[in-house]
């Protein structure tokens, strides 16, 4: 990849891309498109030969139609918030960054959903809507930052998807460009859809099916009441085991969070939220609803946790009790920040019932390698987030670290789990693809791709192990730049 | 139109190819291992009012951190591309509040000033206009004799018309000179301190330089409001420049200059409070502990001073003040850089506002995002800066507040010169000239009506 400002791209073609979105749209000086080398996922890093900031649908389209007539591959980027390097640009030279996209263009309360240009952020979705009751429920630990583009690529979560679901789960409708710049609406503002779930094909493809530049959301109503319960364990066994007793007993939090003993001492030390430093691990259950019946509920979640081993169960007793215990939490990957240089983020899936399984084997990893590693993650959902600690400029602890990631997901699907809860593939996991998906089920999602993608332009290199690349995605390692 | 570039074939697995990171840095733009404690999550980007207005990252805390990084390990050279955008950098510090690493990005920020100014040659034009700067600003003789003109004209009525007269460049600049005509600040009197016992606290004000020219009613009233919940108000024989305008434009050495008496001064005041009208020069203070931790002669009292520094609603929460006069006013609150990320002081003053029977406090949107102002800033970027105070301007008005309310006279400059622009009502003011106003005769209302006493 070029980072030193010698595009290798036809400057015939940059000159063209200039005259259809102006020079302060194209980026091609190498102090600007060295920020833009990765994202969350730092472990490799290329940075494009070019960067394109569009300002509407339209001129999206006009870039993809230049692009599309020359062949050349693109990757798109809203807030670079992702753990996955799914922005990555690997054999992309143009990146297509969606920032400037962030109007919110129109509110429907009686019908409950919210029309957004792509680049808007999660959270100002949210705030926007605050004010007559309602929110946008998936909200990822970056959502002060990530844009809604980026959710939909990624089929982002969050603390509250146990109960409200994920990304996939709240996107109505869609506009989007398509890698030959053609524009395409998918879904309908309609609750009941006909034909082909195509949004449900877009949501989570990491930007392999073109752009989405607009997206039709559903609003949730606030919750009557809130009740948010911290539970201290000594034992990070025990915490596992009351997440499935919770749910064995029918009662759904709208989220279980576990944090273990590495995570709670980072967070304490940022954030003085008052967690308990020599506690095995800690859950933040927070269940919400009708008020009628809530108090109940909590009662019966404390007796089911301390009946677990919990040796202390504290009820948050206003709002701004349960914002500091949100903010440790939603907050967690940063203060993990303060331990090492840097972390790789884990993200994968185990059946509920095998949390205690796959924490002691994480644990087991972490030793063989002599890494850190802390847990903090969607425990309701049995979606795993080890914190792999590392230092960059230490090249074995590097490959060390990308090795114990790599572990820590066979684990997970031995366990009858999945590679990502999230995060989304990426560049990061495209390798391990093939031990959950058969030769089939990956042929099946590459003809799907070529439906919208027919060249393979749009996010090369990203959640499907191309045919011709099989040799090496069975490597047991990845090469990484070290 | 021919290609003389395929993209590389998409069914390459080919890995993204990095550079090692050093070990150690090749060149010291900043201390190394500060940029280490970012782990490149983004929570900062919309934390940061250069992100939100021109929305690239390298406009970004965390863009400007892979910058000095880059620099650092000698990937990217020094250029005027790269200082630009190091240049565009307010030192808001709103990403520090965002941050959840606990990144030392006013630190890192000033650092990588201080190497741009070692090791990069300015054109001829930002030299002279930083050198003028840096020649006046801080010695307040020196502003008047600066101010004289517009003082004349201002006498004669010819302000508007010198603003007409003037060269667009200039028009910024005058834009933030508030009325001359003398206000005549009433200094806290014998009676106040009458009533304050004899082993009370004591307080000092700093008196700033800029804002002992401009704004000095603020530290008058200040001072008025910390003898009335009960400080010994201590003074200053001498009063020097907090340093902020060199820290923030690469000039270390006098930084420490004015650090070092400003020191010396506050160590003679005794004071067991330090206080600033001024939040920015307050935060800057409150730096001096580091500033000058390898001075043989002052680490241990630069430290001193620095934990001593607070700011007056603070210390009038912990007062317990309780006010008595009614002030019927809608108020809204301008969060002031450096008293909010700088110092953590977000709830005192609005306490102290929700205090005062029959304000009516309504929050701004964004109320936390900077002004624009930033020091020397709207003079040095005042593209970037109108833009800001232009985002300000509208949150401020969607309140349909008599007052914006803060505690910053650089802010308070930056966006009354909006407001009159705009010919919007709402009046900028400093708490302590609040305060004072809220206390006094109880003026007639701002709608015009019978004063509701």
């Amino acid at each position: 990849m070029s980072s030193n400002g010698n595009s290798r791209l036809d400057p015939h073609l940059i000159a063209e891309l200039r005259a259809a979105l102006g020079d302060d749209a194209v980026v091609a000086r190498a102090a600007e498109l060295k920020v833009y080398e990765c994202d969350g996922w730092t472990i490799e890093k290329a940075a494009p030969e070019i960067l394109l900031r569009p300002r509407t649908a339209a001129e999206v389209s006009a870039v993809l139609k230049i692009l599309h007539r020359e062949g050349v591959a693109f990757v798109p980027r809203g807030a670079g918030t992702g753990l996955s390097g799914g922005c990555l640009p690997i054999g992309a030279p143009v990146m297509i960054c969606t920032s400037r996209m962030n109007r919110i263009l129109a509110v429907d309360y009686a019908s409950r959903r919210v029309e957004v240009e792509s680049g808007v952020v999660n959270l100002h979705v949210s705030n926007a809507v605050a004010a007559r009751g309602f929110f946008y429920a998936p909200d990822p630990s970056s959502q002060a930052a990530c844009t809604i583009g980026g959710n939909i690529a990624e089929n982002s979560g969050g603390p509250h998807t146990l109960k409200y679901g994920v990304t996939t789960n709240h996107v109505l409708g869609l506009e989007i460009v398509l890698p030959d710049g053609k524009i395409a609406e998918l879904g309908s503002a309609a609750e009941e859809r006909c034909g082909y779930d195509l949004v449900g094909a877009v949501v989570g493809a990491e930007g392999t099916a073109g752009i989405v530049t607009r997206a039709t959301l559903k609003l949730t109503r606030e919750p009557e009441a809130r009740r948010t319960m911290l539970a201290v364990f000594s034992d990070v066994d025990d915490a596992t085991r009351a997440v499935s007793a919770i749910i064995a007993a029918g009662i759904i939090p709208c989220a279980i969070e576990l944090m273990d003993q590495l995570i709670i001492r980072a967070v304490e030390a940022a954030f003085h939220a008052g967690l308990p430093t020599d506690a095995g691990a800690v859950l933040i259950i927070e269940l919400d609803g009708a008020i009628a019946g809530l108090d109940d509920h909590a009662q019966r979640v404390g007796e089911l946790v301390r009946g677990a081993g919990a040796r202390e169960v504290r009820l948050a007793h206003d709002d701004a009790e349960r914002a500091i215990l949100w903010k440790a939490r939603k907050r967690a990957f940063g203060a993990v920040g303060r331990l090492a240089p840097n972390y790789a983020t884990q993200d994968g899936v185990v059946p509920r019932t095998r949390l205690p399984d796959i924490l002691r084997a994480i644990g087991a990893i972490a030793l063989r390698h002599n890494l850190r590693i802390g847990n903090v993650f969607h425990a309701g959902d049995g979606n795993i987030h080890p914190i792999v600690l590392y230092d960059e400029r230490d090249a074995d602890q590097t490959r060390r670290a990308v090795a114990a990631g790599r572990e820590i997901l066979q684990a997970c699907v031995a366990m009858g789990g999945s590679l990502t809860g999230e995060h989304g593939i990426g560049a990061e996991k495209i390798a391990e693809m093939p031990l959950i998906f058969s030769p089939e089920d990956l042929t099946v999602m590459s003809e799907l791709r070529r439906v919208f993608d027919p060249d393979g332009r749009a996010n090369p290199n990203k959640v499907i192990p191309t045919p011709g690349s099989c040799v090496e995605v069975s490597t047991p390692r990845r090469q990484v730049p070290i | 139109m021919a290609t003389t570039m395929k993209h590389e074939t998409p069914t390459s697995m080919a890995p993204a190819i990095a550079a090692a990171t050093p070990a150690h840095a090749l060149r010291p733009v900043v201390d190394y291992e500060l940029l280490f404690d970012c782990v490149h999550c983004g929570l900062c980007l919309e934390a940061c009012p250069t992100y939100v207005i021109t929305r690239a990252e390298v406009d970004s805390p965390r863009g400007r951190i892979y910058l000095m990084k880059s620099l650092a390990d000698g990937s990217l050279t020094l250029d005027a591309d790269a200082v630009r955008h190091l240049d565009l950098c307010l030192e808001c510090r709103g990403c520090e509040t965002a941050c959840p690493s606990g990144v030392h990005y006013g630190k890192l920020i000033e650092q990588s000033r201080v190497y741009v100014e070692r090791n990069y040659r300015r054109g001829l034009a930002e030299r002279l206009r930083n050198r003028v700067i840096n020649a006046i600003f801080p010695y307040p003789a020196r502003m008047r004799v600066l101010l004289a003109p517009v003082r004349l004209a201002e006498r004669a009525g010819l302000r508007p018309l010198m603003r007409r007269l003037a060269p667009s460049a200039m028009r910024d600049w005058l834009d933030l000179i508030p009325p001359l005509t003398p206000r005549k600040p009433a200094p806290h009197s014998p009676g106040d301190a009458a009533t304050v016992a004899a082993d009370a606290p004591s307080a000092v004000v700093h008196h700033g330089c800029v804002a002992q020219v401009l704004t000095d009613a603020e530290n008058w009233n200040t001072e008025r409001a910390l003898a009335a919940v009960g400080y010994r108000v201590a003074h200053l024989a001498r009063t020097q420049c907090c340093g902020a305008l060199d820290l923030h434009n690469g000039n270390l050495e006098r930084a420490r200059e004015f650090a070092r008496a400003n020191v010396r001064e506050f160590e003679q005041s005794g004071a067991d409070a330090i206080v600033s009208a001024a939040s920015g020069c307050a935060a800057v203070f409150a730096g001096y502990g580091e500033l000058l931790k390898d001075d043989r002669e002052l680490a241990a009292a630069a430290a001193r001073v620095a934990g001593r520094v607070s700011d007056l609603s603070s210390l009038m929460v912990a007062r317990g003040h309780r006010f008595t006069h009614e002030f019927r006013a809608t108020v809204t609150y301008h969060d002031s850089c450096h008293l909010a990320h700088g110092l953590g002081v977000r709830d005192a003053p609005r306490a102290i506002l929700r205090a005062i029977p029959g304000v009516n406090l309504i929050e701004m949107a964004e109320s936390d995002l900077c002004c624009g102002s930033a020091g020397s800033y709207n003079l040095t970027e005042p593209a970037m800066a109108r833009a800001l105070v232009g985002r300000k301007a509208g949150n401020i008005a969607a309140t349909g507040a008599d007052y914006v309310v803060l505690g910053n006279p650089g802010c308070e400059l930056q966006i009354a010169a909006e407001l009159r622009r705009r010919g919007a009502r709402t009046r900028v003011i400093h708490l302590a000239d609040f305060l004072a106003l809220a206390a006094g005769a109880n003026p007639s209302r701002t709608d015009g009506t019978a004063p509701a006493v």
